[in-house]
């Protein structure tokens, strides 16, 4: 679950203890969330409430956390922090957030894929950022690289006209969402993806024809509980019933707003053993991502489609 | 009703049922599982139901054109079948929204089509002329029904008026329509094989075959006097019609694979390769080329006064259409868009090979059956063939008086 990165930093992060409890309460992943806490599940609920009516162009209100003193030499993981704070002291339209995925750092372990699945508790067949590996070459010149494949917000996304119904659209900061509430299932926008960055929810569970035990603490219902857990994507809850929405909706990858607007690093980021992975605001010059995107070896994924991706690939 | 159309009436209704009965599992199961049976997955997200929605909207496109004939160009040997043709168009129109709306995720969100529609998205077009295209065939149903029951010559001049002016409508509107349907997939940039100028044009060339043909068959069954020599001539020259779009259709078809076989890139060449020599060949060159192309080609070509002839022809192509359909959505999306997604995660729905499941061909079944039942209730309820009916003094009288009018 990357809880050491992500709870560390955290201890200073809000300036109070009770804030950081509401925090966790409200967005650790359900595994945590269940094995943690079971005594902030009441915050959880006050801040569904809160999150009701909450416009998806609209980020959550910005709230100041603590970094440590800044080091003369840092980690980059604390650079990254202190440019997403200063973002956020931005308003949301003069944000623009990039990711910047180094491949030379990258050994393919799909801790990416799997914390994205935890975070944001996908079910079976969805999928938000898997790395694609390729071998090349023949004995013994033998090569395997990988290529982590997250939705690539792009500044003209070829998803976003065709939807029928307006349900999914390019926010200012840069982050293309789904409003799953208006969404119809209809999955023209996941022809439409160059990337197939867009997966549909069946409605499936990785328990689904698990055997059950009535007994023990094991069995399809016990293991079920996890898996229905509301997820948290565009700061709402989700549950996982009645063939409600998330379920029937086109999915995708959305830089985890809900984290990144709380101060904290999209999940894939703070996972990635390589850490080949690192994200922040293109309109600040001076955060990691801006330097690193204008380098030289800084590719962009089907770049002749058109498309002006916002996740840029150092070769 | 003579005999054959009495015959086929009770086939018709037997056929309905059997499919209704099959298709009521597939379609319980969908309205309680969702979308859990369906063997599409996210990286082929369209299947059957999609292939029977342009299916369908094809035949009722093709089936209203010939339906103009009759109103607007009022081609004489025509005549008596016009309304029969517009039933035909508003039950083949019932399956395809029905094929559509299965398909939906969330199914009872549909009206945010109609209520939140955005512009710049071809099918939320389809919304719009979808929209007007119902409201115009029942208006203009109702109005060819009334003009053939009221007696005032004077009545009858004016909403025939009316019929031509509805049906000039509805020419261009299913143009657009239906063209609009070919641009719902043309208009993906990401997928070489739709993405062509051709396309929509093939769809529309695809609609007048198939629904042309179907009505073939059905005007062989239905229309009124079949001992005349009018029905022959009607009947040969809707053949002749039909081979007419077989030919243009056909020649799309060759374009479309000619260029795309030789354009030497890896986006479209291997479509057309998995399309004529993949796994479901027998689709193509079986289903489509065999029994869609040559064979009714060889009745309409061959024996070009028989009504049978015609009317088989007429049967193989509108059914084995749907093969076609199926050959542009599904090959459309077969290559992955990155080399190793499907290896990438895996999962059954991450992956590059589709074959619709026992509950997508129940509730296709369903569907085919229902717009059957709207076609046979509406014929016998609705006096579609009347005006056929009426003793041949006084259908004379009526010309008569038209022609002193």
């Amino acid at each position: 679950m990357g809880s050491d990165l992500k709870k560390n930093p955290q201890k200073k992060l809000f300036e109070t203890e009770e804030s950081r409890r509401e925090f966790l309460g409200k967005f650790t992943s359900s595994v945590f969330g269940g094995l943690a806490a079971a005594g902030v599940l009441g915050e959880v609920k006050s801040a569904h409430a809160e999150a009701e009516g909450s416009n998806l162009n609209e980020a959550v209100p910005y709230r100041k956390f603590n970094l440590p003193e800044e080091k003369s030499f840092e980690d980059f993981t604390m650079r990254m922090m202190r440019d997403l704070q200063r973002a956020l002291e931005k308003p949301i339209e003069k944000r623009k957030w990039v990711m910047v995925i180094d491949l030379r750092k990258c050994i393919g372990c799909d801790s990416c894929t799997i914390s994205c699945v935890a975070e944001n508790k996908l079910p079976p067949g969805v999928v938000y950022r898997p790395v694609i590996q390729e071998e090349r070459g023949k004995y013994p010149n033998v090569g395997r690289k990988f290529l982590p494949r997250p939705c690539m917000q792009c500044d003209k996304p070829p998803c976003v006209p065709v939807c029928p119904v307006e349900a999914t659209w390019k926010r200012p900061d840069g982050i293309v969402v789904i409003d799953y509430d208006q969404c119809i299932g209809c999955r023209y926008c996941i022809t439409a993806c160059p990337y197939s960055a867009r997966t549909f929810d069946f409605g499936s569970l990785y328990v689904d024809g698990a055997a059950d035990n009535t007994t023990e603490m094991v069995g399809k219902k016990k293991a079920e509980k996890y898996e229905i857990e509301p997820s948290f994507e565009y700061s709402k809850e989700w549950k996982r019933k009645d063939d409600d929405s998330p379920i029937g909706n086109a999915r995708k990858c959305h830089f985890c707003i809900p984290r990144i607007e709380r101060g904290m690093l999209p999940e894939c980021v703070v996972t990635c053993l390589g850490r080949a992975t690192f994200f922040g605001d293109a309109n600040d010059p001076g955060s990691l991502v801006a330097e690193l995107k204008s380098k030289p070896n800084a590719v962009r994924l089907k770049e002749f489609v058109g498309t002006q991706p916002s996740v840029y690939y150092l070769l | 009703m003579d005999s054959r159309a009495k015959t086929f009436d009770k086939l018709f209704w037997f056929v309905t049922a059997i499919l209704f009965v099959i298709g009521i599992i597939g379609v319980s199961n969908r309205l309680i599982n969702g979308h859990r049976a369906t063997n599409y997955g996210s990286y082929i997200p369209w299947g059957l139901w999609i292939a029977s929605y342009i299916w369908l909207i094809g035949l009722s496109a093709g089936a209203f054109l010939m339906s103009t004939m009759t109103y607007v160009f009022k081609v004489k040997s025509v005549q008596s079948v016009g309304k029969l043709a517009l039933l035909l168009a508003i039950a083949t129109l019932a399956g395809a929204m029905l094929s559509v709306w299965f398909d939906l995720g969330h199914m009872w969100r549909a009206w945010r089509l109609i209520l939140h529609t955005h512009l710049t998205s071809m099918m939320g077009w389809m919304a719009v002329l979808y929209g007007s295209y119902i409201v115009l065939l029942v208006i203009e149903l109702f109005i060819a029904i009334k003009m053939d029951l009221v007696n005032s010559t004077d009545t009858k001049k004016t909403l025939k008026t009316v019929l031509t002016i509805l049906g000039s409508i509805g020419i261009p509107l299913a143009f657009a329509f239906h063209g609009g349907v070919g641009g719902v997939f043309a208009a993906i940039s990401s997928r070489a094989y739709w993405h062509s100028p051709l396309t929509p044009v093939y769809f529309l060339a695809g609609a007048f075959l198939s629904g042309g043909a179907l009505f073939a068959f059905i005007a062989a069954i239905y229309a009124p006097n079949k001992q005349s020599p009018e029905f022959i001539e009607m009947m040969s020259f809707i053949g002749k019609v039909v081979l007419g779009f077989l030919v243009l259709d056909t020649i799309f078809e060759i374009s479309e694979i000619y260029v795309g076989l030789f354009t030497a890139t890896p986006d479209e060449t291997p479509v057309l390769m998995a399309i004529l020599s993949g796994h479901y060949w027998y689709a193509f060159w079986i289903v489509h080329v065999l029994f869609g192309i040559v064979i009714p080609a060889y009745l309409l070509i061959a024996k070009p006064r028989s009504v049978t002839a015609i009317a088989v022809a007429g049967l193989l192509i509108a059914i084995t259409f749907l093969a076609v359909r199926l050959n542009i959505v599904i090959p459309g999306l077969i290559l992955p868009e990155i080399n190793g997604l499907s290896h990438a995660f895996v999962n059954s729905r991450l992956t590059y090979h589709y074959i619709p499941s026992a509950m997508e061909w129940e509730v296709e079944l369903f569907i085919v059956s229902i717009a059957m039942a709207i076609f046979m209730i509406g014929k016998a309820v609705l006096p579609i063939l009347s005006n056929g009916n009426l003793p041949k003094e006084e259908a004379v009288k009526i010309k008569k008086q038209m022609a002193e009018a």
